[in-house]
């Protein structure tokens, strides 16, 4: 992802804003956020800046506090302790859960790569699965006894076997 | 001889699955990565037999000649510590745990084989999927550690036979057209020079967005291309004949006769028998006991068929003797005298 603020360089920081009713989110890369300051223009920002960095200490510092201070923060995945910096230098990501964390930064390159963000393929099977799979198994099994179908009825009945007997192995 | 059985080499088709709420391998401790290979062993223990090697506990020589099977992947020996491997008796089915990601589920089949590839890709997937939750997610797929894997981990390969096209520098041309359909051309030894038997692997690139099976019918399309691309190819190759058979019939002179061979010139003048077996000019017998012999001549493989430790010169000898006992064995030059 482009940082939102040059548009030239990779954003490796998100930069949280509060507003009055809400937070606003931006992310830059690491040149941009080390001189970011909210909404003041850039030229007004860098000759307040100069001012405040110029002067005696302390005496404008509290200056500082007019503003809603931004915080900037380089992303980092709780659990594997992945930076948002690390994945856009290697590619790689720590765990599962650095999708959730980096997924502003990871669905732009996942869009670039792939030319889309949504899986459409297989899933894993799950319980609810295999109930299903019974479920219906049972009922042409039914509607099999029912039309006196017993080649198929036998079929039928072999598939429920393996399945329930995989069942019970897996378990 | 079947004109695409002289192209296509072998199918190779993947998935790559990790296993939920834990770190990707190049995150996870010794412990939790042995515990993996554990329960990834018990889970394909329920359908076949696998005999496990733990990279740790491997020599180098025995980790070189999985490779040059494409039973693992060099990344594995190499970066990956505590990496395993199970591999099924009959060598069609490697699980690769702890590479880049924690289980690579891969089927090699000779010759193209993607649709029975995958059948019994997903035959191996569902048996883990059972045991283990994989990490997935409705947006992205099933997770992985890069990217470039993420939603069907994915990855179709079909290795093929491309003389014409290299010995033309007609390949650019072909992998900017397979480029287009999404695709993937790389040579498999290396660069797909003649020392690596102009051997290409060519595969998808898109994993994600994509169903397991479009991907296999866009893989098969770029095939298509390549082997009609290849056949004109080898058209042209004949409009010089003589040039055509001479070398083919020197690759076969040398190959029978010299004293030493290294693995580039090993590989150089099987891949011109290989070529004269669709000609019509050798007989190379059957497909896969030759590609076989291409394998057996990749160092490691050597070694290993030497049984002792042998120089590099030992082993060049021992690799004519081998080449030409088994070229003896199956192959033969068609009578002269015919044209």
């Amino acid at each position: 992802m482009k940082c939102t603020n040059c548009g030239l360089r990779e954003a490796t920081t998100e930069v949280l804003i509060r507003r009055n009713d809400h937070v606003e989110k931006k992310y830059l890369c690491g040149d941009c956020a080390k001189n970011y300051r909210p909404d003041t223009g850039n030229d007004s920002f860098d000759m307040l800046n100069k001012l405040i960095n110029g002067s005696p200490m302390g005496l404008l510092s509290n200056l500082n506090s007019l503003f809603e201070a931004p915080s900037v923060r380089t992303l980092v995945c709780p659990t594997c302790k992945t930076t948002s910096e690390e994945f856009l230098k290697t590619g790689f990501v720590g765990c599962p859960r650095c999708y959730e964390v980096f997924e502003p930064l990871i669905v732009q390159t996942v869009k670039r790569l792939q030319q889309s963000d949504r899986h459409i393929g297989k899933r894993p099977h799950t319980a609810a699965d295999t109930a299903a799979e019974e479920a219906r198994l049972k009922a042409e099994i039914r509607s099999a006894v029912d039309n006196g179908d017993y080649a198929k009825l036998g079929e039928l009945s072999d598939m429920l076997k393996r399945l329930v007997s995989n069942n019970k192995e897996d378990r | 001889m079947n004109t695409v059985n002289s192209i296509i080499v072998s199918t190779r088709l993947r998935l790559a699955r990790n296993i939920d709420g834990l770190p990707f391998p190049h995150k996870l401790a010794e412990m939790p990565s042995r515990q993996v290979a554990d329960t990834v062993e018990k889970s394909l223990s329920y359908i076949d037999k696998f005999e496990r090697f733990d990279i740790g506990n491997i020599s180098k020589s025995d980790g070189a000649v999985l490779q040059e099977k494409h039973l693992i992947s060099p990344d594995l020996l190499e970066e990956c510590p505590f990496g395993s491997v199970l591999i099924s008796a009959d060598e069609n089915v490697s699980v690769m745990v702890n590479e880049e990601d924690h289980i690579r589920e891969q089927v090699i089949l000779s010759g193209l084989a993607l649709d029975q590839a995958y059948d019994r890709v997903c035959r191996i997937d569902d048996a883990l999927g059972k045991n283990i939750k994989f990490a997935f997610d409705n947006r992205f797929g099933y997770l992985t550690s890069c990217a470039t894997n993420l939603g069907t981990g994915m990855r179709a390969s079909v290795m093929m036979f491309l003389p014409a096209l290299t010995l033309q520098n007609m390949m650019d041309g072909c992998i900017t057209d397979v480029g287009r359909l999404n695709m993937t051309v790389r040579g498999v030894y290396g660069e797909g020079s003649k020392a690596d038997g102009y051997l290409y692997q060519i595969s998808n690139q898109r994993t994600l967005g994509v169903k397991e099976i479009d991907i296999i019918d866009s893989v098969k399309g770029a095939i298509n291309h390549i082997v009609d691309a290849e056949l004109r190819a080898r058209q042209l190759l004949k409009r010089d004949e003589s040039e055509l058979k001479d070398g083919i019939y020197r690759a076969w002179g040398i190959a029978n006769n010299a004293y030493k061979l290294s693995t580039a010139e090993a590989m150089q003048f099987l891949a011109m028998i290989r070529l004269g077996g669709y000609y019509g000019y050798i007989d190379i017998g059957d497909e896969k006991e030759f590609q076989d012999l291409v394998t057996s001549c990749q160092p490691a493989n050597m070694q290993r068929l030497g049984g002792n430790e042998m120089s590099v010169d030992e082993r060049d000898a021992f690799r004519a003797r081998y080449i030409a006992a088994a070229l003896d064995k199956f192959c033969k030059k068609n009578d002269l005298i015919k044209e």
